[in-house]
């Protein structure tokens, strides 16, 4: 997402997401280190392997509460157009690559990629449509 | 949509930038609006109307319907 300096919400919005990655380091370290020295099992171990998971409900959160405190409707437009173009693209690479893989027999999708392929297209598509409202 | 905003922004001297301001909206949203690539909604429409002191449809025309 751009980023317009004298827009508040644009400005919450990067510090709540930068606290939610901060998190996320936090809890992923946490999570290899538990795994690493205390080798956990069952419950424990479900809970510690999802640990790192929750900071990214958080950063998914932090997105809709930008998109409800964003007061420019057309910025508001803008992003909604590159969060719609993430969210097709992601899926579109995934479900082309799910075929892939049961038909062609290609290497297996790390799932953990997911998320940083949604990121990916969103960045494309933001300047996509900056371009095209230029 | 077609709008008179920018023969209204001239005749105050405004730039985007002033206008921008005074809506309390980001200069890329004048332009998008001026330019008619984006349709704004009811409550900026009004805010515009209030602060050019003219109606909606002085500002605003269905392109359509010309």
């Amino acid at each position: 997402m751009a980023c317009t300096s004298n827009n508040p919400a644009q400005r919450r919005f990067f510090y709540r997401f930068a606290v939610a990655m901060l998190l996320y380091a936090a809890a992923l370290v946490l999570s290899i280190l538990g795994f690493v020295h205390y080798r956990p099992t069952g419950v424990l171990a479900y809970l510690l392997a999802v640990l790192p998971a929750l900071p990214i409900f958080v950063m998914l959160a932090v997105i809709g509460v930008y998109l409800a405190e964003e007061t420019d409707e057309f910025v508001r437009n803008l992003q909604i157009q590159a969060l719609l173009g993430g969210i097709g693209g992601t899926l579109a690479v995934v479900s082309v690559w799910g075929f892939l893989e049961d038909l062609a027999h290609v290497r297996r999708l790390d799932l953990l990629l997911v998320y940083p392929l949604f990121w990916v297209f969103v960045g494309i598509s933001t300047v996509v449509v900056r371009l095209r409202y230029r | 949509m077609k709008n008179r905003l920018r023969v209204l922004r001239a005749e105050r001297n405004w730039s985007q930038a002033d206008l921008a301001q005074r809506l309390e909206v980001s200069r890329q949203s004048v332009n998008a609006i001026e330019t008619g690539k984006f349709d704004p909604s009811l409550p900026l429409a009004f805010k515009l109307a209030r602060l050019f002191g003219a109606t909606i449809e002085q500002i605003f025309s269905d392109e359509s319907e010309s």
